[in-house]
């Protein structure tokens, strides 16, 4: 430990090495993942519940939905989720410039995402799909399934929409500083764990799409 | 040991994984539309669930392994992800457990398994009902 070399300047005092620090910021990273996954969960086991109760209305609500918004949508995120995959091999070769184009276009998909997201949910508000109480729409009979299925549809794509805009500014940030050349082939776990982010909530959506649209 | 296996680790990002990523982004289109389709034929009430949350975990393993690296990491990392699974079973598992072995007066009227409509007589208008 005594040999002449420079610690690197990405060394927090506290680490022994390099190596560890990195292998401690992971296993953080994938416990804050841990906690999404569960956060999520408590919805998709409400959605598990009330899908039972009233699986007719739940499967009649989700043929109301556009189908092909939902399709695009996974397309959109599963591409995005390559780019970041992508970005992350660009930044271990050292090329920070190609991790912030490759993370900039994650960004423009999302941006995409949520475009089409605020269209749906334009249709919705019009046609009275909307939460609760609020809910005026006539399509699907009179029970409270419809009132539920939508209370549900905006508390699961509401929390995962807003997981994407959070992953978005990641992606900026880190791209940001990948081409201002902050890391380097020896340093580059930020860029990785960006990249965790935006995979985590492209595979929460992986589960939304068909329990919302396909039911 | 901790320092060469996170070594390793780190080792392993090293290598290019492009080819990789572009065979699992192929892989996720056609599952996508495979599960699209497999919607569109409407099968019998149990399998369209199971076959599109099949081919959802299908989809959600192949992100989590390779664009997410767990295929490459080391135990603690693949541990904490697996635990997180364990109480996604158990949540999900036990809630819907729960919901289908109750017995008919405890779900809500309309829903499947309660009393059907005609039988649900409502309560005596002025008798010992609860006022407002």
């Amino acid at each position: 430990m005594s040999d002449a070399t420079v610690a690197p300047p990405q060394l927090a005092h506290h680490f022994e090495s390099l190596e560890k620090q990195q292998h401690a910021a992971r296993l953080g990273m994938w416990l804050f993942l841990a906690t999404e996954v569960l956060l999520f969960t408590a919805l998709f086991a409400g959605y598990g519940v009330y899908r039972y109760l009233y699986s007719d209305t739940f499967q009649q609500a989700s043929r109301h939905l556009h189908t092909w918004i939902g399709l695009t949508n996974t397309l959109i995120l599963i591409v995005s989720s390559f780019t970041v995959a992508a970005g992350l091999d660009q930044a271990a070769k050292g090329k920070g410039r190609n991790t912030f184009r490759l993370f900039m276009f994650s960004v423009l998909c999302g941006v995409v995402f949520m475009c089409f997201k605020a269209y749906e949910y334009t249709h919705h508000f019009h046609e009275g799909m909307l939460p609760g109480r609020y809910y005026t729409y006539e399509a699907l009979g009179s029970g409270p399934g419809g009132a539920i299925f939508f209370s549900l549809y905006y508390l699961i794509t509401g929390l995962h929409a807003f997981h994407v805009l959070l992953g978005m500014t990641v992606l900026t940030v880190i791209g940001l500083r990948a081409r201002a050349g902050r890391y380097t082939t020896e340093y580059f776990v930020p860029v990785e764990l960006a990249g965790l982010y935006w995979h985590l909530v492209d595979l929460i959506w992986i589960f939304v799409f068909p329990l919302i649209y396909l039911a | 040991m901790a320092v060469s296996e996170s070594h390793a680790e780190s080792e392993k990002l090293h290598h290019s994984h492009l080819g990789r990523y572009v065979a699992v982004l192929a892989a996720l289109v056609v599952l996508t539309v495979t599960t699209y389709l497999a919607a569109k034929v409407h099968l019998p009430a149990p399998w369209n669930v199971i076959v599109a949350l099949a081919i959802a975990t299908a989809k959600g393993s192949l992100v989590a392994l390779f664009f997410m690296h767990l295929w490459d990491q080391q135990g603690a990392n693949r541990l904490v992800f697996a635990t997180s699974l364990v109480f996604v079973a158990l949540l999900v598992g036990l809630t819907l457990a729960d919901n289908a072995t109750r017995f008919p007066l405890a779900n809500p009227p309309g829903s499947v398994g309660a009393l059907p409509a005609p039988e649900y007589v409502p309560p005596p208008q002025g008798g010992a009902t609860y006022q407002r």
